[in-house]
């Protein structure tokens, strides 16, 4: 704080109407929290937030960054549905979804005219993990409830949603070990969009593991923008100039990069993937020529999370500062035909959407089946 | 007397059509909204338009002088990387590791001093950017669309460099002071009582970002387009034949124009830093920035042909784009047909300022 023009005099008025003084928002207080099935805290070391509780029902914003890519529609189509379902509906006095691109300052601005219409929560997927710092000073000020989920950012002022995107690394990584059966090897590693908390994180919990002491695995890292068409042709391209893998992790978009290894009449190697049902049928089709596929899924459902977190937490209950859903793994072994997967449908659309301890119950079909109008 | 405000209108038809929607769009917007006319709302709506409108402004000199900047996005980001470094508040060292080098560059100062000196260095690379820009276009002959394609890749990778993963820690009270009302901002950095001095009050409701776009507005575009440089841009864009044959100073007119758009797109990189108090090298984001800022130009009644229209036009435009996706906040509508309902109403807008089309006696008046 060395932004002052020293006025003798001042100071002692300066420190009292300080701004930063002003804060209000959720107290930090010992845990359990409230509903521990369903809002799980990250860690042991995880704080827990209670803020005071107000009257229902309540007006809760979503304020998307960016849309039109299958999953943010899921999402919103969730959002919606969930929204309008029993048990959340009467808490709900309004619930408004915007959409505002990949410009975080459209995305502050829609936050904070959200405060200032006075609603009670705003749920989000934040386009930056950094640069919420001034919404979040409003937010506690004005008592509104800020649950970042998906993408989350990069503080501990805020409750926030999301699956353990560094154990999704792991746990690909670790997939890839025991079903190859080797320590040594070549892998293509396909990433995410740059610059990104979820694509950082994943990679680092895949590296952690393949570069552990005693395994010397050769990554060949590849930028596909969880994008099927981008996905497809950087695997394509990498195919070309390596000439072969022993396994692959792709981060998303992967039913391109399994039609990339088809296409190149690469012998199918055991993958780790994301949840699109597209990619699980191709893991159920071809198993048995080899293509041992796993597949987690980041749940476009976790917006139905976030926004029943933040209800509880205008219920006045004690909530955990960062939860962790549990996230939904299928791999070869274990696809079944209606549960997981569903090999008769053909638009793309992520599998895993069901949380019941959250009672989040509407499977992919029916979130994606229902046309925008429904879900009004 | 009359006849002559009539004229005026005709001839500036389009930023009049520009000023016209927003009014109405505007004032629709407050009275639907529960807090409408009050400083939460003007202030908020002040941060939201801010690095847009710069960018509008930049892309216009340019466009003026009939050629398209599309580096104006890649500024802002380049310059908001560097904002994240020299803005912080506190004194660092800063040091430059590239090639396996380590060059130390010294200390940079802390406090008041070093914000300062970090905004001064900020807007100074923006001009930097948008001067080499100008010399890629005059001296290497390039079309301006094609130099400044490459150029803002350049500076996207600079941005990228500095900022691998977004980050960085912008002063809070810096971003605090910038980004509310002039109460607040005397408040933070305390003077005028703290915002309290009676003679304040009347002024404190008005937002800084506001107040800054005045300020820039008319002491950097006001005396650019009455010089002679500021003339010669727009005779470049109405007919550069005949610019060259009175003498004009085309290719000096033609650096200004690309300097001026890289002060504007810094001005707007260096807002958005402080408003996000950190840096991102998001690509996404420049692109929606420099597609914009060309909506915004349009929609201000600057003629992409060059010659016609003014900054001031532009940032009406870019006002008319943002609150149009106001309404989706207060209005309930479909989140998936927000889009369509956006390009509807953009589609509209830049119809009515073509409208005068329709009133052309001879076609061939089109072809100028």
């Amino acid at each position: 704080m060395v932004w002052t023009l020293r006025f003798a005099g001042l100071a002692c008025a300066g420190l009292l109407l300080s701004p930063v003084s002003a804060l209000a928002g959720p107290k930090v207080v010992s845990g359990p929290g409230a509903d521990p099935g369903c809002f799980k805290p990250w860690s042991a070391q995880t704080k827990f937030f209670q803020w005071d509780k107000k009257p229902g029902p309540y007006k809760i914003a979503l304020v998307n960054g960016f849309v039109g890519n299958t999953w943010r529609i899921q999402m919103v189509k969730t959002a919606k549905a969930f929204a309008s379902q029993p048990g959340i509906k009467e808490n709900l006095k309004e619930f408004k979804v915007v959409s505002t691109g990949t410009d975080v300052a459209a995305q502050l601005g829609a936050m904070e005219d959200f405060i200032n219409q006075g609603f009670d929560a705003i749920v989000t997927i934040a386009v930056a993990p950094d640069g919420f710092d001034r919404i979040i000073r409003l937010a506690d000020k004005n008592n509104v409830v800020v649950v970042p989920f998906d993408n989350v950012l990069d503080t501990d002022k805020v409750m926030m949603v999301n699956e353990d995107q560094k154990e999704m690394g792991r746990m690909s990584a670790k997939w890839l070990i025991d079903e190859s059966g080797k320590k040594a090897g070549d892998i293509l590693e396909v990433r995410g969009l740059p610059g990104n908390s979820v694509d950082r994180d994943r990679h680092l919990g895949f590296r952690e593991v393949m570069e552990a002491p005693g395994n010397s695995f050769k990554i060949t890292e590849v930028v596909g923008n969880w994008d099927t068409g981008t996905s497809q042709k950087v695997t394509a391209d990498a195919l070309a100039v390596h000439g072969h893998f022993d396994g692959v992790f792709t981060q998303g978009g992967s039913d391109g990069t399994v039609q990339a290894l088809m296409s190149a009449k690469h012998p199918f190697v055991p993958m780790s993937g994301e949840g699109e049902n597209e990619y699980r049928k191709q893991i159920a089709d071809h198993a048995k020529d080899g293509l041992k596929g796993m597949s987690y899924g980041q749940s476009p459902a976790l917006v139905a999370i976030a926004t029943k977190a933040a209800i509880s937490a205008l219920q006045g209950n004690v909530m955990p500062q960062l939860i962790s859903i549990p996230i939904p793994v299928a791999t070869y072994k274990d696809l079944k035909p209606g549960t997981n997967y569903w090999p008769d449908l053909n638009a793309n659309f992520f599998a895993p959407n069901q949380f019941t301890p959250c009672g989040v119950n509407f499977t992919a079909p029916e979130i994606m089946s229902q046309s925008e109008k429904n879900t009004q | 007397m009359l006849d002559d405000v009539a004229i005026r209108v005709r001839q500036n038809i389009g930023i009049v059509t520009a000023v016209l929607l927003f009014s109405i769009l505007y004032l629709l917007y407050n009275l639907s909204h529960p807090k409408g006319f009050s400083s939460a709302v003007l202030v908020q709506n002040g941060d939201e338009i801010f690095a847009l409108a710069m960018l509008a402004m930049a892309q216009t000199v340019p466009v003026l002088a009939s050629g398209l900047d599309l580096s104006v996005g890649a500024v802002m980001t380049m310059v908001g990387c560097f904002a994240s470094y020299l803005l912080t508040g506190v004194g660092a060292p800063l040091h430059l590791d590239i090639f396996g080098l380590h060059l130390g560059l010294g200390t940079f100062p802390g406090g008041m001093g070093g914000i300062l000196l970090g905004i001064v260095i900020c807007l100074a690379t923006g001009a930097l950017a948008g001067f080499v820009n100008g010399c890629v276009v005059v001296y290497g002959r390039i079309q301006p669309i094609i130099a400044t394609l490459a150029t803002g890749a350049i500076y996207i990778g600079i941005a990228l460099f500095l900022r691998p993963t977004p980050g960085g820690k912008i002063d809070e009270d810096l971003n605090w002071a910038l980004t509310n009302s002039l109460g607040d901002f005397a408040q933070t950095i305390h003077i005028f009582d703290d915002g309290a001095a009676p003679w304040f009050a009347p002024v404190a409701w008005i937002p800084v970002p506001f107040v800054l776009l005045v300020l820039i507005a008319l002491l950097v575009w006001v005396p650019f387009r009455r010089s002679v440089i500021g003339r010669a841009v727009y005779a470049v864009g109405s007919a550069e034949g005949a610019a060259y044959m009175s003498g004009l100073p085309i290719d000096r007119a033609k650096i200004a124009a690309f300097t001026l758009a890289g002060f504007f797109a810094g001005c707007g990189g260096l807002f958005l830093a402080i408003q996000t108090s950190s840096g991102n090298a998001d690509i996404p984001q420049a692109g929606a920035y420099t597609l914009n800022s060309i909506a915004s130009v349009v929609i201000g009644g600057t003629s992409l042909l060059g010659g016609t229209g003014s900054a001031i036009g532009s940032i009406f435009g870019a006002m008319v784009l943002r609150v149009i996706s106001f309404f989706f906040r207060i209005f309930d509508i479909a989140p998936l047909l927000q889009p369509l309902f956006e390009g509807l109403i953009l589609l509209a807008a830049v119809s009515i300022g073509a409208l005068g089309v329709l009133r052309v006696k001879n076609t061939l008046e089109l072809f100028r």
